[in-house]
């Protein structure tokens, strides 16, 4: 058993956990830390899969920047209501066999999938790459992408304005 | 353009521009009466046309091709000029302008928008009849045929505020359509079988006996069944006593003088063709004069002024189809014409009696000789002339028919006709010893009518007596000479029926009511029409009531039925699907999940 | 050596326990994040693909599903205050106007 495999089961063990968690806990605030977690774990699934480049953009932008943003979100609505949102579920059963279903419908594809090819070696500098695709074949793609992260900003801070 | 063809094109168009003009120009037919003087001016400048078109004895055949087809046009339109058509042409455009001119005072209270109604069929009528009078072919005389069925059913429910005058409006219609039926489907039959509509074509193949075609005695005898529905012959004769709902003036011109008669015109005019086929002719003598003979027994219990008329209007139509069948027709059509005269005279002045008393009853008249002399004169002038006295015009023509049918040796018809011209003196004279003799009613007080009726009753009453004595100087132009023994025998009986109705009702030597009951069985049946109108509403009733109720409980229960089924399901339908729509965004992710399984076991499926 | 479906299991096995989030959670934030989770499940897919066949494209998408998650969370949480704001409740069930 090598360091990698062991950090897979390990890694793989806390994102489901922290995953089923998020869905489960009835503490709207633990669900985000949980979230936090798994995004945390997923950040460290690419690192295995020797993708520092991607570890560190999950890191900033999901656990640093998304789960900033839900904690303030939940915050103002707590404040709103004047009490603490209770995380209750609905249809458990009927979600619980539907997602089985889809996961099932997936492990289908996965079985008769040829999957079964090593993994190739590294070969150079990854983030190189992805900086050189980023303004070569996929740079009308990114300045697509900064559009809509404009209009993003501006359509939230549209949305979530106080009344005048 | 040669005169021979504009001009009865002229006559033709004036009414149908007034018509046009009366029915597009809606503020113009509002003002009544001056819309009247519009359909009066055309019809006036028609018949100076007329006139000419027959004093010049124009002849000229017109036609324009209709429906195209290879090889020259399936139907064409056009005009027919001859001496049948120019003498009808007359007729048509001279009755129509003394009656749209009497209608001025005989309508004059009603209102002026209900006026002009009234002047925009006048035209449309008078458009029509000449229509049907000019027709070459076989088709466009039915286009006119049903066109002034249309007009006689608009006229005589143009009252249609009476329910009694809708009803009659509506039998007149279906029962003169049951005619046509048999009229429409003839003429197509003769169409697949000769391939043309045209009448000069036809009397063309009928000389060259190329007309030898099977069933030609079927195909003239369902035509023969337009002219008896049209012209009141027995059986289908029950709509014209009820037509007589309509204005008096209406009835004088379409349901006396002229569109009754286009049933004699159209067997007149194809004549050549039913010369071919004597079994249908001797059928149509047989029931002509059956119909003289009925229509006159019914007229002597009637006690209705225009209901007498009525009668005595199909008794003299079965004289002129009893004369056709006897292929006597060119004596039919004389009757036709001095028929027009003087029956249009009568009906008129039954008119002025009417407006007057305000009934149409005989026995609450009486004495009105006296308060309304001129109406009495040219009533009687008329009441002569019906009875077939000479030297007036009705006289001539009857005697005509008599020795017509007597030639043919249509014995059965001859004496049924004679007898009838007993009746016709007895039934007319009944009536104006009754209404203008006799002892006056004390609580009407009548007066004589407006010189606008008065003119016309003057001008038809002269014409009645200036055609006899036109007659008498000439002689018997052109047709075969009749027996010597008609002439007195014909008068005598006439003699015979004044005589009667002299000693029955001036008299009162002999009691009506004793006459009666010796002819019992006859008294009951004429009084109650034979039976023919129970018959007919009967049928209606059980036939097409019954019909249309079954069609009725098709459409509510079977059509409407199964719409309503559907909507039902639609609306169940929609309504349980609605349920899908929650409204809740997680419901609408389900329906992805479930859409990816389907993607994902199809894919799996058909991998 | 793990091999590429180890890491194809884990992101499906991510995925469905997102999407039991996106089904049964009432708050709307919950669903949201329940959408997080299967976001995520698809990145681990897309870079285990990359990796394994040695493609940069997977990584830029990763990239941009990455930003374009941020913006969506961002829209998202906003669309949920201002529907607070309105209807003083964000439980998706409460949130049915469009019921048929």
């Amino acid at each position: 058993m090598t360091l990698e495999t062991v950090g897979f089961w390990v890694v793989a063990t806390v994102l489901l956990a922290s995953s089923l968690a998020v869905v489960l806990t009835p503490n709207l605030f633990h669900a985000v830390l949980y979230l936090a977690a798994a995004l945390v774990a997923t950040g460290v699934v690419f690192l295995l899969l020797e993708q520092p480049f991607l570890f560190a953009v999950q890191l900033l932008l999901y656990a640093g920047g998304v789960v900033t943003i839900v904690v303030f979100a939940i915050m103002l609505t707590e404040r709103l209501v004047g009490e603490r949102i209770a995380q209750t579920s609905r249809h458990v059963v009927n979600g619980a066999i539907v997602a089985a279903a889809v996961f099932v419908g997936i492990m289908g594809f996965l079985i008769g999938a040829p999957l079964g090819a090593p993994r190739p070696a590294e070969t150079g500098d990854t983030t190189a790459a992805i900086g050189r695709a980023l303004v070569g074949p996929f740079a009308v793609t990114l300045e697509l992408l900064g559009v809509l992260l404009v209009v993003a900003l501006l359509g939230a801070l549209h949305f979530a304005r106080s009344e005048e | 353009m040669a005169p021979s063809v504009w001009l009865p094109l002229l006559v033709l168009g004036l009414p149908f521009v007034a018509f046009v003009l009366l029915a597009v120009v809606a503020p113009l037919r509002r003002v009544g009466p001056r819309a009247g003087l519009v359909s009066i001016g055309a019809i006036a400048l028609a018949f100076g046309a007329a006139v000419t078109v027959w004093t010049e004895g124009f002849v000229s055949e017109t036609t324009w091709a209709w429906i195209p087809a290879d090889g020259g046009p399936i139907a064409t339109v056009g005009l027919l000029v001859d001496p049948l058509s120019n003498a009808m042409l007359v007729l048509v455009t001279l009755v129509s302008l003394l009656v749209q001119i009497y209608s001025l005072a005989y309508l004059g209270d009603e209102r002026p928008a209900s006026l002009g109604r009234y002047y925009t069929y006048q035209s449309l009528f008078a458009f029509s009849m000449l229509g049907l009078v000019l027709a070459p072919g076989f088709l466009q005389m039915f286009v006119f045929w049903e066109l002034v069925g249309l007009c006689s059913y608009l006229l005589i429910g143009y009252w249609y505020e009476r329910p009694a005058a809708a009803r009659a409006a509506v039998k007149a219609f279906w029962i003169t359509k049951l005619g046509d039926v048999g009229f429409i489907i003839g003429i197509v039959l003769l169409w697949s079988a000769t391939g043309t509509f045209e009448f000069t074509d036809l009397f063309e193949k009928a000389q060259e006996h190329a007309l030898a075609i099977p069933g030609l005695p079927t195909i003239m005898f369902l035509i023969y069944l337009g002219a008896v529905g049209k012209s009141a012959q027995f059986p289908l004769h029950v709509w014209l006593p009820d037509a007589m709902e309509g204005p008096t003036p209406v009835s004088a011109l379409i349901h006396a003088a002229t569109m009754v008669t286009a049933g004699v015109f159209m067997v007149t005019r194809t004549e050549p063709l039913f010369a071919l086929v004597p079994e249908v002719l001797t059928l149509i003598a047989w029931v002509g004069a059956f119909t003289a003979l009925l229509a006159a027994t019914m007229a002597c219990v009637e006690t209705d002024i225009k209901r007498v008329l009525a009668y005595s209007t199909i008794s003299q139509l079965g004289y002129m189809m009893a004369a056709a069948g006897a292929g006597a027709a060119f004596a039919g059509f004389l009757h036709l014409l001095t028929h027009g005269l003087f029956k249009a005279l009568l009906f008129l002045a039954a008119g002025a009696v009417i407006h007057a008393v305000g009934t149409n009853d005989i026995f609450r008249m009486g004495g009105l000789f006296r308060a309304m002399p001129q109406t009495g004169i040219v009533f009687v002038v008329g009441t002569l002339a019906l009875a077939g006295v000479p030297p007036l015009a009705g006289f001539y023509s009857k005697e005509a028919v008599l020795g017509g049918v007597w030639e043919a040796h249509l014995t059965g018809p001859f004496l049924m006709l004679a007898l009838t011209v007993l009746l016709t003196a007895f039934y007319m004279f009944r009536v104006v010893f009754i209404a203008f003799f006799g002892r006056a009613h004390a609580a009407a007080d009548p007066h004589e009518a407006p010189w606008l009726m008065r003119g016309p009753l003057w001008v038809l009453a002269a014409l009645t007596v200036l055609v006899g004595v036109r007659m008498a100087l000439g002689g018997a132009e052109g047709h075969e000479e009749t027996p010597a023994w008609l002439a007195p025998l014909s008068v005598g009986l006439a003699l015979v029926g004044f005589a009667l109705a002299w000693a029955m009702y001036q008299r009162r030597a002999i009691d009506p009511a004793r006459i009666a009951a010796a002819l019992a069985p006859i008294d009951y049946l004429a009084r109650r029409r034979y039976g023919l109108d129970a018959l007919y509403a009967g049928l209606y009733r059980g036939f097409i009531l019954g019909f249309s109720r079954l069609v009725g409980w098709i459409d509510r229960y079977l059509v409407d039925g199964v719409l309503n089924v559907l909507t039902a399901l639609t609306l169940r339908g929609g309504d349980a699907l609605r349920r899908i729509q929650s409204g809740r965004a997680q419901d609408y992710v389900y329906g992805v999940a479930f859409g990816l399984l389907l993607l994902i076991v199809g894919a799996q499926l058909w991998r | 050596m793990i091999g590429l479906p180890a890491y194809l299991v884990l992101g499906a096995l991510v995925f469905s326990i997102g999407l039991f989030g996106v089904l049964t959670r009432r708050n709307a934030v919950g669903i949201l994040l329940g959408i997080e989770l299967m976001l995520n499940a698809v990145n681990i897919n897309l870079v285990a693909f990359a990796r394994f066949n040695g493609d940069v494209a997977g990584l830029v998408f990763t990239l941009f599903t990455i930003s374009i998650t941020v913006a969506e969370v961002a829209v998202g949480l906003a669309i949920v205050i201002a529907i607070f704001r309105v209807r003083r409740t964000v439980e998706a069930d409460r949130l049915d106007l469009l019921r048929g």
